[in-house]
């Protein structure tokens, strides 16, 4: 194997590993400012327990993304190292990009078995209802509605929330019950 | 049908059929385990159950090191442990599981303390994060037809401190060996008989028509209901059939292997919401929710479905119905199944004959949503979408 094409698979794995990263800080950003602007969302995270760490990545650490709820706030942790409650880890790089992009729905993802969980599944269905309405405003309606299990609605306009990336952010009312109060 | 990628995993070594249970033994042996802790329950003590297969094992020169008997009808957290304690404590080096679900998935519990050296099971909660180079080594006795655990990779433990059920999903707690020997059905009460096997039938209907159906899981899952058509009414007529319940135990069996790999849907997810808030039991939930399912279903999944007419209805029915009308025959052979079983077993058909009342259906349908099993069911689903079902079955 020549020298330039092993050089030309290398630029190409750490593109990928690079833009992944991009997507998962745009994920976690999104998640924030959703909460802020969809009641939908703000009511998912509202039940979420106090303290719940919820970690996106890539196995086997790196990239990744986090946010805590905690304190009546949802904020984006970026890629700084905690403890997760709920940590969703892609198996490769190569097999989640096309997840990441908007291309291939996360519930497929998981039915594949892209991606393991490290916690309650019951918060992990919580976090892909959430996903679901954040690629809805990331994402154009075309793209979406091949991947989303029922159409993208919106309270808030796609640059409202490309806008909301800027913040880190949210306050989240507390919830009547939270989740592990379920039995 | 072939999917874009699936995964299909099922180590486990099947034995079925007449004394399968003394085979127990070799197997043993053949895994380098001469000293095994026995885990059941005190009711199947008392019936016996646990006695076959004591008795073989003397038979065949094993030495138990410990019988664990403490198992109730929840498994939960605090079991486990002190499961995983006796262990220790008796030198035990291999775990036989005789029981229904709960014994099965207590002692795959244990197998996940045991093999981890993890200090709380809670770390392992969720799918696919159990690392281990190897389990303990672990022999499945089911005693229902059911719930096919002894060759599904998941188990479910109650956390009775925080009041839920946490899921374990990972192909290392599939058991090593499964072992299918009708003596161990021969006594089940014909309604227990009726809704353990619309609960095999329920796995392998949502298995066939959920998200990640494959080639594989669709055998196993065709082959089961085809037992299922055939052979659940010669048991509940005449329930000392053996081969009729060692078919039985088949189909759950092959079922089970069907749902460990392409998992089930909203029939679950509602059904263990049933249970979660109203303490319903499982099959039962599973056959009287199983058709409303299919029909909510129907749009998305009706090609799926009419395939399933020829194992449901058989090869002159699936011939005799028009293309068109197939899907929705095939809920029919459903419900036909069901009517069955009420006939001559009394299984329930509505919520409502379990005691469940339209007030209980709000609080079902939101714990049903956050189901991890909604991931899988081939049509998105609200809360709203789940309450419209449950009347419908009430």
């Amino acid at each position: 194997m020549s020298t330039a094409h092993t050089t030309h698979v290398g630029i190409i794995r750490r593109t990928k590993r690079l833009l992944a990263g991009i997507i998962f800080w745009v994920m976690g950003r999104g998640l924030v400012a959703c909460a802020r602007l969809d009641s939908r969302v703000r009511d998912e995270v509202a039940t979420w327990p106090d303290g719940s760490v919820i970690t996106l990545m890539m196995w086997p650490g790196t990239p990744k993304t986090s946010v805590r709820k905690f304190d009546g706030r949802l904020t984006a942790l970026g890629s700084r190292d905690i403890e997760a409650t709920l940590r969703v880890t892609f198996k490769s790089v190569a097999a989640s990009v096309p997840v990441l992009l908007g291309m291939k729905a996360i519930l497929q993802a998981f039915a594949e078995h892209r991606a393991t969980v490290r916690g309650d599944l019951g918060l992990a269905m919580s976090l892909v209802r959430c996903l679901h309405i954040v690629e809805g405003y990331l994402y154009p309606d075309i793209m979406t509605r091949r991947i989303l299990p029922s159409p993208a609605t919106r309270q808030a306009g796609h640059l409202r929330a490309y806008a909301g990336l800027l913040g880190a952010s949210a306050p989240i009312a507390p919830a009547e019950t939270t989740r592990g109060d379920a039995a | 049908m072939i999917p874009a990628y699936y995964e299909f995993s099922n180590r486990a070594k099947i034995l079925s059929g007449e004394y399968a249970i003394e085979h127990i033994p070799f197997e043993l042996a053949s895994m380098e385990c001469a000293r095994p802790m026995l885990v059941t329950n005190k009711q199947l003590r008392e019936l016996g159950l646990a006695d076959i297969v004591l008795s073989a094992l003397a038979d065949g020169g094993v030495t138990v090191g410990a019988i664990f008997d403490d198992v109730p009808v929840d498994s939960s957290v605090q079991v486990v442990n002190d499961l995983a304690g006796a262990y220790r404590e008796a030198g035990c080096d291999s775990l036989i599981a005789v029981g229904g679900g709960s014994v099965l998935d207590t002692a795959k519990g244990a197998s996940i303390v045991l093999s981890t050296g993890a200090t709380d099971l809670l770390e392992h909660m969720g799918s696919e994060v159990v690392n281990a180079r190897a389990m303990v080594p672990l022999i499945a006795v089911p005693t229902t037809s059911g719930t096919g655990s002894e060759v599904t990779g998941a188990a479910v433990i109650k956390d009775t401190e925080r009041h839920v059920k946490m899921g374990f999903v990972t192909p290392h707690l599939v058991p090593d060996v499964a072992v299918l020997d009708p003596r161990m059905t021969l006594g089940l009460p014909p309604r227990l008989t009726a809704s353990t096997a619309m609960d095999a039938l329920c796995h392998a209907v949502e298995a066939f028509s959920c998200r990640q159906a494959n080639p594989l899981s669709d055998a196993h899952a065709r082959a089961a209901i085809d037992l299922l058509r055939e052979y659940l009414p010669v048991a509940l007529d005449d329930p000392k059939d053996a081969t009729a319940r060692l078919a039985l135990a088949n189909a759950s069996l092959l079922a089970g292997a069907a749902f460990s790999n392409s998992m089930v849907g909203i029939v679950h997810a509602m059904g263990h919401a049933c249970g979660g808030q109203c303490s319903i039991a499982h099959g039962e939930a599973m056959g009287i929710l199983l058709p409303h399912g299919m029909a909510y279903n129907l749009d998305v999944a009706g090609e799926r479905y009419a395939e399933l007419l020829l194992h449901l209805a058989g090869s002159e029915a699936f011939a005799a119905t028009p293309a068109e009308d197939r899907a929705a025959a095939a809920i029919g052979g459903v419900r036909t199944l069901l009517e069955l079983a009420a006939e001559k077993a009394g299984m329930p058909t509505r919520l409502s004959e379990v005691g469940m009342t339209r007030e209980q259906l709000p609080a079902v349908a939101a714990l049903a949503i956050n189901d991890g099993a909604m991931s899988f069911n081939p049509k998105d689903a609200s809360a709203e979408d789940i309450l419209s079902i449950l009347e419908g079955a009430l």
